[in-house]
């Protein structure tokens, strides 16, 4: 127990727990099944990119093209499949997406790790590369064709609650996904020898080079992921939407990595958690909602959100001001 | 995250041998200008020439301000909003202040809003410095909520809309020449000699090169690494306030989301195309790469001007080009570690 309680991920948790109070006590209404809900939905496309994004982290490399491969694979797996005449639902955009995904993925990992560059001057690249690929040799424009099976797609609901007044409120289904990744993405941090080897090769590449593990193929593989993770991410997005949009994602990609640094990964890698990234995301999902609720005036909720962002950074800072000022 | 090359021969040493980057830098911009000069016979006269000339030095000033902050590990993702709330504060004191004592006189009122612009670049660099430096936050997420903070207040003045109907002498600072030179490319110049001249031949720009190399022994060896930083995202904001008054005059408007997205990565591509890592950057190759981007895009637009979407083609060849050349200059340092 006292271990726990010492993680960044606790005091993470509290701090969230802390900001819900004040903004529900400022407005009840926040306190809510639907703003749970809204939270929730809100947060999982997010989430399964920064799972991506964390991976790629604790192995010491930062990627921010997984924006784009969202986009790309997503994009393309739309037109292909209407190419085919499919007319299901979205898991076949999953596995066809994951399949384009990974391919993108391997792309830039082979760039990477055959050429040694880092991966954060590849991706700078190859993001621009691939929205630039969408959206000159693909299409432009947002494309509402969608198969039957797939255009009710946000009205797919998980479960349904009515509130005291009669209104209905659901969780939609993509919030499943998420926690069957997480518990996934979890086991295989915890209990594989990829997953330990990330965390090895962020800790001390030269180290873990020593000790044995191959860090060009875990350093592709991480790779990999983050692009199938994208993809799942991409297609459950655009899905939502209701169209496809070439441009998705565009200029989301060092928020999804802020996200993941809020939720406790280091920049220079092999520290950071799942459920940080989870909480991470949660946490500014609540901020995004607690200015709302505050009824902040559009205008200066951006203002707002800043702020708070720069105190809570700077709060988070105080235990260790405290403990230089001791010695 | 980010390694040294071995054999960099940047920073301090470039001046002593240009270093291959530099020359691949060179032989790229020279190959890709006489290629849209064969292609397109419009592409060297003077009005194009004229046009890249106005254009490059936004992004150019972005990338310079973007590598400084490199150098120190660090990254300065606030430098687009900065650039937009510099432009909008001394676009207001432009439109409403200054009629009113400065009126007649058009030098002394623009010369004062240029000074208001970079005031507040200062003001943003100072919040920069202040987060990274004393209270020890990761670069990445200071600036991105700086960069969420200027934007919004940005927003929160101007109610989204953007600010237009600047008096009509303010365009002298983007039309203007000297000399048959465009202002904007010779502030341009101006920055990267004078960025040159502190990173080569002051303490400061000594003490950037320690503390980007490694914080701990810079620290042990007295400098002060927390003055350092500051000093340096206040530059680094600065250069980014001058660009965005290079914006406001060009596009005689200023908006709170110009570039949103865009500039930012555009910067950090200018700023790895010319090598700058941790501790180590060449303004020269800041320069280089600011030109190559610019013929490029210049160049595929006039190449591709009948085709929908050309700048999107533009977008997918930076990719190449950049992920080309950053191969290329990997497998040149490979054969001269070699010999």
């Amino acid at each position: 127990m006292e271990r726990v309680v010492k993680t960044y991920e606790f005091a993470l948790f509290i701090a969230l727990i802390g900001f819900s109070m004040v903004i529900g006590f400022v407005k009840p209404a926040f306190f809510s099944i639907s703003t749970i809900f809204n939270i929730l939905d809100n947060s999982v496309t997010y989430t399964i990119m920064g799972f991506g994004v964390l991976i790629v982290l604790l192995s010491g490399e930062i990627d921010i093209s997984f924006v784009a491969i969202a986009a790309l694979s997503s994009y393309a797996t739309n037109m292909l499949l209407l190419s085919w005449g499919y007319t299901g639902g979205i898991s076949f955009y999953l596995i066809i997406g994951a399949i384009f995904g990974a391919l993108l993925g391997l792309a830039e990992g082979l760039i990477v790790t055959k050429f040694n560059i880092p991966t954060f001057f590849v991706s700078l690249g190859y993001q621009i590369l691939l929205y630039g690929f969408t959206l000159f040799f693909l299409g432009s424009t947002y494309n509402f064709n969608l198969p039957p099976g797939l255009t009710n797609y946000y009205s797919e609901f998980l479960i349904r609650v009515k509130n005291p007044f009669g209104a209905e409120t659901s969780l939609n289904v993509p919030v499943l996904y998420l926690l069957i990744i997480a518990i996934a993405m979890w086991l295989l941090l915890r209990y594989t020898l990829f997953g330990r080897g990330l965390y090895a090769i962020g800790g001390d590449r030269e180290a873990a080079k020593r000790v044995g593990f191959p860090v060009k193929r875990i350093i592709l593989l991480a790779l990999i992921i983050n692009g199938i993770l994208a993809s799942i991410a991409g297609n459950i997005q655009n899905a939502s939407n209701g169209y496809f949009d070439p441009t998705l994602f565009r200029g989301n990609d060092l928020n999804v990595i802020a996200y993941v640094i809020i939720g406790g990964a280091s920049i220079l890698g092999g520290r950071g958690s799942v459920i940080g990234v989870v909480l991470g995301v949660i946490f500014i999902q609540v901020l995004d909602l607690g200015v709302i609720y505050m009824g902040i005036s559009a205008d200066w909720q951006q203002l707002f959100i800043g702020l708070a962002l720069v105190i809570a950074l700077s709060a988070s800072t105080l235990p260790s001001i405290l403990r230089r000022i001791q010695e | 995250m980010k390694k040294l090359h071995k054999n960099s021969k940047q920073g301090f040493f470039w001046k002593k041998d240009i270093d291959i980057r530099t020359i691949i830098l060179i032989v790229v911009l020279v190959a890709l200008a006489m290629f849209f000069g064969f292609v397109d016979k419009f592409f060297f006269t003077f009005k194009n020439i004229d046009v890249m000339a106005i254009l490059a030095p936004e992004m150019g000033l972005m990338g310079l301000g973007m590598a400084l902050s490199l150098m120190l590990n660090g990254v300065n993702l606030s430098i687009n909003n900065g650039a937009n709330l510099s432009a909008l504060i001394s676009g207001l004191f432009l439109i409403n202040i200054a009629p009113i004592f400065g009126g007649g006189n058009v030098v002394i009122s623009i010369g004062i809003t240029v000074i208001i612009a970079i005031g507040v670049g200062i003001l943003c660099g100072l919040l920069n410095g202040f987060l990274i430096g004393y209270l020890k936050i990761q670069a990445i997420i200071a600036t991105l909520a700086t960069m969420i903070v200027f934007s919004g207040i940005s927003e929160a003045i101007t109610g989204g809309k953007s600010l237009t109907n600047f008096p009509h002498e303010l365009q002298v600072i983007s039309t203007g020449a000297i000399g048959g030179i465009p202002i904007p490319f010779l502030i341009f110049l101006a920055m990267v000699i004078i960025v040159y001249i502190i990173l080569e031949f002051t303490s400061l720009g000594f003490e950037i090169q320690m503390v980007g190399t490694n914080p701990i022994a810079a620290q042990f060896s007295g400098i002060n690494v927390r003055l350092v930083i500051m000093e340096t995202y206040i530059l680094s904001n600065v250069l980014g306030s001058l660009s965005g008054i290079i914006v406001m005059s060009f596009t005689n408007s200023v908006s709170y989301e110009y570039g949103t997205g865009t500039y930012i990565l555009l910067a950090l591509l200018i700023s790895v195309l010319a090598g700058v890592t941790p501790g180590f950057g060449s303004t020269l190759g800041v320069f280089l790469a600011t030109l190559i981007f610019e013929v490029l895009s210049s160049g595929f637009q006039m190449l591709l001007s009948g085709l929908n979407g050309s700048s999107f083609f533009t977008d997918f060849s930076w990719g190449i080009f950049f992920i080309g050349i950053l191969i290329i200059v990997n497998l040149a340092q490979k054969v001269q570690n070699r010999t």
